[in-house]
């Protein structure tokens, strides 16, 4: 290791106070230029593609509830188990039905791994990030509010829901074939870049190197 | 005569409410400055640009409940915050604002500023003493060990202003610096205005100095148990101790009310731009210089700035006598 030690100080550039001076300097041009403040209620944050805001069930244009399968693997995943499922089996077909689904936002680290994990790409965590309460009980979330949190999230970004896809749910950077299940919403072709793995058909650019353009293949 | 000392007195009250309304945006200076050197913007809420803080947090601290540490020295606890103020606004009476526009033009100007600001050290120091709490004590011990060195290092270094202008009234002394070769006394003598500017800072306890009130340290210092109106006293003490240790700089090395051409129906102009200039410089100072150690500071006052001071009163006693007589 190399350490580079501070250069010794010189008698005159102690009795000029040359690095008073220079902090000075340095504090005079900090103060003429531009300052970084976001004046918040006003100019709001500009939000990234992948912010995990604000818990949400996405609603099926469908069905109207949520796609929510009951397969649990968001609840195993959480880390800090604020995931309550609660389903009924039927004794026939085996087919499995969710009786309450809810989430403690308090506890929530948002990770996003019950997003990742997610087979049919129903929970989400999206890009609200402004929901203060007076009330605890305002961040216990359960299905219905999940379902309402959707709508409000598709209502203030504008995003047209048949085709949001969040990034969460087809994570970037892992194989296809490692993840779970088969119904999950593909993305859009400008995130397919810099040789990630997006989608299939992606291990063989990877291994020659090249810069790969998905769609084709 | 009755007509001339009611003229005093609107006066008084007239150069009261100027400084007063200076003190306030003084703090309101001081936020955005800091701010700005920090990349922030300081105040922006209460009206346009935070114009308005300044009354927020009069109003807010006048409103406060007035706490009292029940071990207190009562009459000396309530004491303390007055004379710390009332030191420092009486040392505006001698200072000339312009030509013949002092409220006291008193021949002995300088000294009776120098012990004001000794009376104003005196308040903190009986407001750590009354206070009755660990904090405060420590912080009224550092301020008298302080106010005690840096006042004779202040006082040394306007000794050499008063050998150039040979008087002690400060309109004299501005009007001697106007009639020297430079026009202001800081170039012949830049020893004692850097031992002042340091004085300065150390005297009015500000950054580098505020080891009196070192937040990180002793919570408040001096002022650890006052509270609402009462810690605002010590508050504007302090401030209205700047813009007086500011007016005496513009007065004893920056020329005071002349300037490079005269303004007519405005002639305080002059002096109110150097004062804001040296208050800005002690903002500038706080914004980037970290605090002292108290052994440093000490080492500094002693070891450095009063032996400056000396070799400069020397300098110019040989300069008077042989050079520019």
């Amino acid at each position: 290791m190399i350490i580079q030690y501070k250069k010794k100080r010189g008698w005159l550039g102690t009795v000029f106070l040359v690095e008073i001076l220079k902090g000075m300097g340095l504090t005079l041009r900090r103060m003429l230029s531009r300052s970084v403040t976001r004046q918040y209620p006003e100019e709001r944050p500009e939000i990234r593609i992948g912010f995990r805001g604000q818990h949400a069930l996405a609603r099926d244009p469908v069905t109207g509830g949520s796609r929510c399968v009951a397969c649990m693997r968001c609840a195993v995943v959480c880390p800090s188990r604020c995931i309550h499922i609660e389903y009924k089996k039927d004794e026939q077909t085996g087919v499995r039905e969710v009786q309450s689904y809810a989430i403690e936002a308090l506890r929530c680290i948002y990770c996003g791994y019950c997003e990742e994990v997610c087979p049919v790409n129903a929970v989400i965590l999206t890009e609200v990030y402004e929901y203060a309460a007076y009330k605890r009980d305002a961040f216990y979330f359960d299905e219905e509010q999940l379902l309402k949190n959707w709508d409000r999230f598709i209502e203030e970004s504008r995003y047209d829901p048949t085709k949001y896809v969040n990034p969460f749910w087809r994570p970037r950077g892992i194989d296809e074939r490692t993840l779970a299940g088969p119904r999950r919403r593909s993305v859009p072709d400008d995130w397919k870049m810099e040789n990630q793995w997006v989608g299939t058909g992606m291990t063989k650019s990877r291994k020659t190197g090249a810069r790969c353009d998905v769609g084709g293949h | 005569m009755v007509i001339e000392i009611l003229l005093t007195i609107l006066l008084i009250v007239v150069v009261f409410s100027v400084i007063m309304l200076h003190v306030a945006y003084a703090t309101y200076f001081e936020r955005k400055v800091i701010g700005h050197m920090q990349v922030r913007m300081g105040p922006m809420r209460v009206g346009p640009h935070g114009l308005l803080q300044p009354i927020a947090d009069g109003i807010k601290l006048f409103f406060k409940e007035d706490v009292f540490p029940e071990t207190a020295d009562k009459p000396t606890f309530y004491a303390a915050p007055i004379i710390c103020l009332v030191a420092a606004l009486t040392s505006i009476a001698v200072i000339p604002f312009w030509e013949g526009m002092a409220i006291s033009d008193i021949n002995i100007g300088l000294l009776f500023i120098l012990a004001m600001s000794s009376l104003a050290g005196w308040g903190v120091v009986l407001a750590g003493w009354a206070s009755n709490s660990k904090y405060a004590f420590l912080g009224g011990l550092r301020a008298s060990a302080q106010i005690i060195s840096y006042e004779i290092a202040m006082g040394l270094s306007i000794v050499g202003v008063m050998m150039m202008a040979g008087s002690l009234n400060m309109s004299e002394i501005v009007k001697a610096q106007a009639q020297s070769p430079f026009g202001i006394y800081a170039i012949p003598q830049v020893l004692g205005f850097f031992v002042f500017l340091v004085a300065m800072l150390a005297e009015t306890n500000r950054t580098p100095f505020d080891m009196p009130e070192c937040e990180s340290e002793l919570v408040a210092g001096y002022c650890t148990e006052y509270a609402g109106f009462r810690f605002a006293l010590f508050f504007l003490g302090e401030y209205v101790g700047m813009i007086v240790m500011a007016s005496v700089g513009t007065i004893c090395f920056l020329g005071g009310w002349t300037g490079p051409f005269e303004v007519p129906f405005f002639p305080i102009i002059w002096f109110m731009l150097k004062v804001y200039f040296l208050i800005f410089f002690f903002y500038w100072v706080r914004a980037t210089l970290p605090r002292y150690r108290y052994d440093q500071i000490m080492a500094l006052g002693w070891k450095v700035l009063i032996p400056l001071a000396l070799g400069n009163v020397i300098l110019t006693g040989i300069m008077k006598t042989f050079v520019w007589h």
